[in-house]
C-alpha cells in the first residue's frame, strides 16, 4: 500500500489531529488531560455540526457563505423564544430550523434555478441574515435558555459532552446519508461533474437544493448548541464560523471542485482547528500567531490533497 | 462599542486640567476632566435651527444601542435642533469616511463621531473643520487635533484602575489571567498597558494574556483552555466585563470557584455576581463604566459650540467604579445581560429598548 493510499484510506486529517494532539501533550502536558480532551470536544462540537453542513454544500461543487448569520438569527431567536417566563423550548427550537430551512431553499433556489454563483448567493443571504437580526432585536437581544435545553451544550452523559454526542450522532447520520443512500451517491455525483449527472437521469436542480437546505439545517443545529453552551443571545456569535466550517471542511479533505470528500474528514477538520485553538491559547500564543496558523494550515492542507489526487491520477493512467 | 482605536496621545496635551461638575441630569456622579484649553465662542457660532449629523462606525451591539437611545432621546428635548441624522459606518473605515464626507456635503451644522478607526477619518474631520463645520468624535480618539471638540473615558486609565483594585482583592499576590477585546484594538492595549503599571512592583503573576473579543462564548471558550493549563488562577483582568462573565463561565463549567474579576458595567457581570457571591466566597467584581450617555455629551457640546459657548477641547469622563459595596445601585435584574448599566435610560425606556 502507498503512503498516499495510507493517507487516503485512514484520511490524512486524523493522522494531522493525533499527530498535533501528542505534540502539543509535549509542549503542554494540560493538553493530555481527560477535562481537557473532553472541554475540546464539547467545544468542537459547534464548528463540527456547523461544518458537517457546509460539507453537503462543498460537496455539490458549492460554498454556503450564509451558515455565520443563521447561527446567529438561530441564537437570536432560540433566546427570544426560550428566555423569560412562559418560554417555550420547542418553539426556540423550532422557529430556527423553520427558518433555517427557508434560507436554505432560497440559498438553493439562487443557485440551482436562478444560476447564481454559490459565493454571492450566500453572502447575500448572510448579510440579510445579519440585517434581519438586527432590525429583529433593533440591536438590543433580550432573552436566555431553559435549563433543560442549557444541558445540551453545557451537560455531559456518562461523563461525556451533550454536545460531542449530539454531533458524533448528527455526523453518524451524515454518513450513512451520503454514503449508503442513493441520494448520496447523486449528490457526489453532481459535485463530481453536473453535466454528466443530468446526462445520468439524476434530477440535479433538487438535489442541489437538498444540498442548501442540508447545510442551513445544520448551521442552525451547530447554533442551538452554541446557544444552549452559553445561555445569551449575542449578534454577531456566527461570525467565528464563516471562515472556520470552510476550513474544517478544507482541512478535513473535501475538495473545493466538489464531488471529492466526506464526512469523516470533515469531522477532523473541525476537530483539528478547535485543537489548534486549544493548544495556543494555552501556550499563550498571540491571535495572530492563530490566524497565522490556521491560514498555513489550510493552505498546506489544499496542497496535501492536490498531490493525493496527482498521485492517484498518475496511476490510474499507468 | 470600542474597535480600531489608535492609542490615545492627547491625554498628555497641554493644557491644565480642571475640575468640572458633571451635567445635572444624566444619572450618574462621574465627574469630566477638560484639557486642552478652551475653544468655539464666536468662531463656531451658528443661527438655529441647526442639523446635526452623527457618523456611528458600527452598531449592533448593546452598548452601541444605548448609545444611539439616549442621542436621540436627548435630541428630542432640544428644540433648536431641527434634524439629527444618523449613518451607520458598518463597521467599515472606508464608509465612514465616506459618510462623515456626505454629511458635510448635506451643509450639516455639526458633526458627531464614533470613529472606525481614529487615524482614518482624520482627514475627512479635518475638511468638514475646515468648512466651518462644528466636528465632535466621542467615545473613541481621533488623530491630531483638526476636530473641534472630544468627550471620551480614558482606557489607559481605565486599566489602570481596575488592575489596582484587582491587586488589592488579591492582596497583591495571585496568579490571574488577563482577556482582552478585538484582536489588535487600541482601547485593550491602552487599557492594558495601564493595568501593567498598576500590578508593576506586586507579586502578581500574569499567566496569560488573550483576546476574548468583548464576547462571552469567546471568553468562555479561551478560559476553558487556560483552566487546563494553569491549576491556579486567583483572579481575572478583563477591559470588558462580557468577558469576565464568560470567564467566570468557564470557572463554573469547570466546577472551580469563581474569583475576582473586572470589566466594564455590563449587566450580565452583575447578573452572576448577584446570584453566586453568596456561595463563592472569593467571587468579587470591579466594573468600570463606559457610559452610554457619552453621546448626550457629545450633543451638548456640540450645541454649546453652535450657540457661541466656549467648551474644552476634551473632556474626559470619568467613569463609575461599580463595586460589591454599590452594585445593588445599578444592576438590572430585569433587564438582559446585554444591559450596559451606566446609562441615563429610565427603566421604562431601557424595557421598551430591549423589549
Amino acid at each position: 500500500m502507498s503512503v498516499w493510499t495510507f493517507l487516503r484510506r485512514i484520511g490524512s486529517v486524523w493522522i494531522a489531529v493525533i499527530a498535533l494532539y501528542l505534540l502539543s501533550g509535549l509542549a503542554s502536558p494540560a493538553m493530555l488531560t481527560l477535562h481537557q480532551l473532553l472541554n475540546v470536544l464539547q467545544v468542537a462540537a459547534f464548528l463540527g455540526v456547523v461544518s458537517l453542513g457546509e460539507t453537503f454544500a462543498l460537496l455539490v461543487a458549492g460554498i454556503d457563505l450564509s451558515v455565520a448569520g443563521v447561527v446567529t438569527m438561530t441564537n437570536i431567536l432560540a433566546t427570544a423564544f426560550m428566555g423569560g417566563h412562559g418560554g417555550s423550548v420547542a418553539l426556540g427550537v423550532a422557529v430556527p430550523l423553520a427558518v433555517a430551512a427557508i434560507v436554505g431553499m432560497i440559498n438553493g433556489l439562487l443557485v440551482a434555478i436562478v444560476g447564481i454563483t454559490p459565493l454571492i448567493a450566500t453572502l447575500g443571504s448572510n448579510a440579510v441574515l445579519y440585517g434581519g437580526a438586527l432590525l429583529y432585536t433593533g440591536g438590543a437581544p433580550h432573552g436566555g435558555t431553559q435549563p433543560g435545553f442549557a444541558a445540551l451544550g453545557q451537560g455531559s452523559v456518562g461523563g461525556l459532552p451533550a454536545s460531542m454526542l449530539i454531533w458524533f450522532a448528527i455526523a453518524l447520520a451524515c454518513t450513512v446519508l451520503l454514503r449508503h443512500t442513493v441520494y448520496g451517491r447523486r449528490l457526489y455525483a453532481i459535485g463530481a461533474n453536473a453535466r454528466a449527472a443530468r446526462f445520468t437521469g439524476i434530477a440535479v436542480r433538487p438535489i442541489l437544493v437538498s444540498a442548501y437546505v442540508a447545510s442551513s439545517l445544520l448551521a442552525a443545529m451547530g447554533g442551538l448548541l452554541l446557544t444552549a453552551y452559553i445561555g445569551q443571545p449575542a449578534l454577531g456569535i456566527g461570525d467565528q464560523f464563516l471562515f472556520t466550517s470552510i476550513a474544517a471542511v478544507v482541512v478535513g479533505g473535501t475538495a473545493l471542485t466538489g464531488g471529492v470528500g466526506g464526512v469523516g474528514g470533515t469531522v477532523g477538520g473541525a476537530l483539528l482547528i478547535t485543537e489548534l485553538n486549544s493548544i495556543t491559547d494555552i501556550l499563550r500564543v498571540s491571535t495572530g500567531v492563530q490566524y497565522l496558523v490556521q491560514g498555513s494550515i489550510i493552505a498546506l492542507s489544499v496542497l496535501l490533497y492536490r498531490s493525493i489526487d496527482r498521485a492517484r491520477r498518475t496511476r490510474e493512467t499507468m | 462599542m470600542m474597535k480600531s482605536m489608535p492609542r490615545r496621545t492627547l491625554l498628555g496635551a497641554a493644557g491644565a486640567l480642571v475640575a468640572m461638575p458633571a451635567f445635572a441630569d444624566v444619572i450618574s456622579s462621574a465627574k469630566m476632566t477638560a484639557s486642552g484649553g478652551m475653544v468655539g465662542g464666536a468662531a463656531t457660532k451658528k443661527k438655529p435651527p441647526y442639523r446635526i449629523g452623527f457618523s456611528n462606525g458600527f452598531s449592533g451591539n448593546t452598548w452601541r444601542t444605548e448609545m444611539l437611545a439616549s442621542l436621540r432621546n436627548e435630541a428630542s428635548h432640544h428644540p433648536e435642533i431641527k434634524q439629527l441624522i444618523v449613518i451607520d459606518g458598518q463597521g467599515s473605515i472606508t464608509k465612514q469616511v465616506h459618510d462623515i464626507q456626505n454629511l458635510a456635503a448635506q451643509e450639516v451644522d455639526a458633526i458627531l463621531c464614533i470613529a472606525n478607526s481614529g487615524t482614518a477619518v482624520a482627514p475627512a474631520l479635518r475638511t468638514a473643520n475646515r468648512e466651518g463645520i462644528v466636528t465632535v468624535p466621542f467615545n473613541l480618539p481621533v488623530s491630531g487635533t483638526e476636530w473641534t471638540a472630544y468627550t471620551g473615558t480614558d482606557p489607559s486609565n481605565k486599566g489602570y484602575v481596575l488592575a489596582k483594585w484587582l491587586r488589592g482583592a488579591l492582596n497583591g499576590e495571585g496568579k490571574i489571567i488577563a482577556l482582552g477585546g478585538i484582536p489588535g484594538n487600541s482601547y485593550t492595549a491602552a487599557a492594558w498597558a495601564g493595568a501593567q503599571k498598576a500590578f508593576a512592583g506586586s507579586k502578581i503573576e500574569v499567566l496569560a494574556f488573550k483576546d476574548a473579543f468583548w464576547e462571552e462564548d469567546k471568553a468562555k471558550v479561551v478560559t476553558a483552555d487556560l483552566l487546563a493549563a494553569y491549576p491556579q488562577i486567583d483572579g481575572i483582568w478583563a477591559d470588558g466585563a462580557q468577558d469576565g462573565a464568560g470567564a467566570e463561565l468557564a470557572l463554573l463549567a469547570a466546577h472551580r470557584p469563581l474569583v475576582p474579576v473586572t470589566g466594564d458595567d455590563y449587566n450580565g457581570l452583575l447578573k452572576l455576581y448577584a446570584r453566586y457571591h453568596a456561595s463563592e466566597p472569593k467571587f468579587d467584581i470591579a466594573e468600570l463604566s463606559e457610559p452610554t450617555w457619552e453621546s448626550v455629551v457629545a450633543l451638548r457640546l456640540a450645541l454649546k459650540l453652535l450657540q457661541g459657548e466656549q467648551v474644552p477641547k476634551e473632556t474626559i469622563i470619568t467613569p463609575q467604579l461599580i463595586t460589591s459595596a454599590n452594585y445593588s445601585q445599578y444592576i438590572k435584574a430585569d433587564l438582559p445581560d446585554g444591559v450596559y448599566v451606566d446609562t441615563n435610560l429610565t427603566e421604562a425606556q431601557l424595557k421598551t429598548l430591549f423589549g
